[in-house]
């Protein structure tokens, strides 16, 4: 299988806490990897982790066969990435910060305009950041990981804050990419019907562990087979049902070994 | 190349480049205002012509000098902090001791264009109003080199504080509390005190002769690589998190 990014063992360990515990991951070339997880899962750190934002405890990991940190500059040039929250200058237009992100990717001028209209912020773009809605400095986030069209995009919670049409609008515009110019994307969102319509593969991540890997179909099955779909009532086999019942499980297993 | 474009691009409405300017022409019309309003008690003091020139005027430049570089300093770095424009940084294929560097770098020429716009005024006052033939342009030149050489550890400490703290009242509060202990400080003779990079600042301007201090110099230059190494070693080893 032609891998883009791989992990081993990845752990993140914070004083007590494990945020992230040896999680192996494998995200297929060209395909659009959706990382699922309730609130304070480990997705985020997991993420920060492949972009040399936090160092791993344990385990590592390689990004087109590079690693960080011997190959921190090679492996930035490729990857476009939307971590948490927009981050922006806040003393800058839209149109300006996207093209300090052009010069140092050395990428022609016009890429800030093909970004700018990617994410519809064309007429927005010579408004100061600061000025800008929630919504606004979501996509201008996403123009700058969009920028110059990288093979690999990152993108952690990027429909956070936009409305419904905006959401569709990201969420096509995100299922076309691959097509478009051939490029991985790995997301992570807590809209999980989003991911359902945008993903070929997930993973499943609950306290840090990855309880689930592989395709929506291959998912669904192991649900079946675990028996949860009957304690569930899975209506119209939707992921999210079957997401929620792996956690739950998860969960009571977690509490479990805790009494023990 | 590209990362000084860069860091020059990102200064737009900060306001980095007009507060240093204005230290500078505030410094020049000071010392334009002092000498026409106390030319006669200046000269009357019992010094050379040339020390009355530099040393009487220097304390409020060195003050709005230092003042300046503090803000300055505070806010390059802010703007990198306001919208975790700097998270973004961390993420695109840019060397952050590079970026480091380049801001230290832009600070220290437009300290430099300061210095020099309050020192051509010195020069013009020199010209036209010291006794004839007691201005030496060589006496300004060294002491003004000498002045913007001890100015240098206050820059680089400042660079490296505001590059650590997200909340820029925390550097702010350091560079006024380092300036009132310098002052406190100023006429004290203990070297150990040196190491205070704000008291090697007002070395200068507490002085009574316009002779550099071979001492405080080669104090200011050590302290100034100290204080950029910790920070360049910092902002490539201690992460954002």
């Amino acid at each position: 299988m032609d891998y883009i990014i791989t992990t081993e063992g990845l752990t993140k360990k914070y004083k007590t806490f494990i945020s992230v515990n040896d999680c192996s991951l494998h995200i297929r070339k060209g395909t659009i990897y959706g990382f699922l997880g309730p609130n304070g899962a480990g997705k985020s750190t997991t993420m920060k982790m492949l972009l040399g934002l936090t160092a791993p405890t344990k385990g590592r990991f390689t990004i087109d066969g590079r690693r960080f940190p011997e190959d921190r500059l090679a492996i930035l040039k490729e990857i476009g990435s939307f971590i948490e929250s927009p981050s922006f200058y806040a003393n800058l237009t839209g149109r300006e910060n996207l093209d300090i992100i052009r010069r140092i990717l050395g990428l022609p001028k016009d890429s800030v305009d093909d970004a700018l209209e990617l994410v519809g912020l064309t007429e927005f773009g010579n408004r100061l950041a600061k000025k800008y809605s929630l919504g606004m400095k979501q996509r201008l986030g996403l123009a700058g990981a969009l920028l110059g069209r990288p093979p690999i995009l990152i993108l952690d919670e990027p429909t956070n804050g936009l409305d419904p049409s905006g959401i569709h609008e990201i969420r096509i515009l995100i299922k076309s990419l691959p097509g478009l110019y051939n490029c991985t994307i790995m997301i992570s969102s807590h809209m999980l019907s989003e991911v359902e319509l945008m993903a070929d593969d997930i993973g499943i991540l609950n306290h840090g562990r990855l309880l689930f890997e592989g395709t929506l179909d291959d998912l669904r099955q192991n649900t079946r087979k675990a028996g949860m779909s009957a304690d569930h009532k899975l209506i119209e086999n939707q992921l999210e049902d079957v997401f929620l019942a792996m956690i739950e499980q998860d969960n009571a297993a977690r509490k479990q070994r805790a009494k023990l | 190349m590209r990362t000084l474009a860069v860091e020059l691009r990102k200064e737009k409405r900060t306001g980095v480049i007009p507060v240093l300017l204005a230290v500078g022409i505030l410094g020049a019309g000071y010392a334009f205002l002092n000498f026409i309003v106390r030319k006669d008690t200046l000269l009357g003091l019992p010094l050379a012509p040339m020390d009355v020139l530099l040393t009487q005027l220097y304390g409020m430049i060195t003050i709005l000098n230092m003042f300046g570089i503090v803000v300055a300093a505070c806010m390059i770095y802010n703007m990198e902090f306001k919208g975790t424009a700097i998270k973004r940084m961390y993420l695109l294929p840019v060397s952050v001791p590079g970026m480091y560097l380049c801001k230290f770098l832009i600070l220290l020429t437009l300290f430099f264009a300061a210095v020099a716009l309050q020192n051509l005024a010195l020069v013009r006052i020199g010209m036209t109003d010291l006794p004839q033939g007691a201005f030496e342009m060589g006496t300004l030149m060294k002491f003004a080199g000498y002045s913007f050489l001890t100015a240098m550890p206050v820059l680089s400490f400042m660079v490296l504080i505001s590059s650590r703290f997200e909340n820029m009242w925390v550097p702010l509060g350091i560079g006024v509390a380092g300036f009132l202990s310098g002052m406190a400080l100023a006429n004290s003779n203990l070297n150990l005190l040196m190491i205070h990079p704000f008291l090697i600042m007002l070395k200068p301007a507490v002085a009574m002769s316009a002779q550099p201090d071979k001492m405080v110099a080669i104090a200011a230059f050590i302290e100034t690589l100290a204080f950029l190494g910790a920070g360049l070693w910092m902002a490539k080893n201690l992460r954002y998190e």
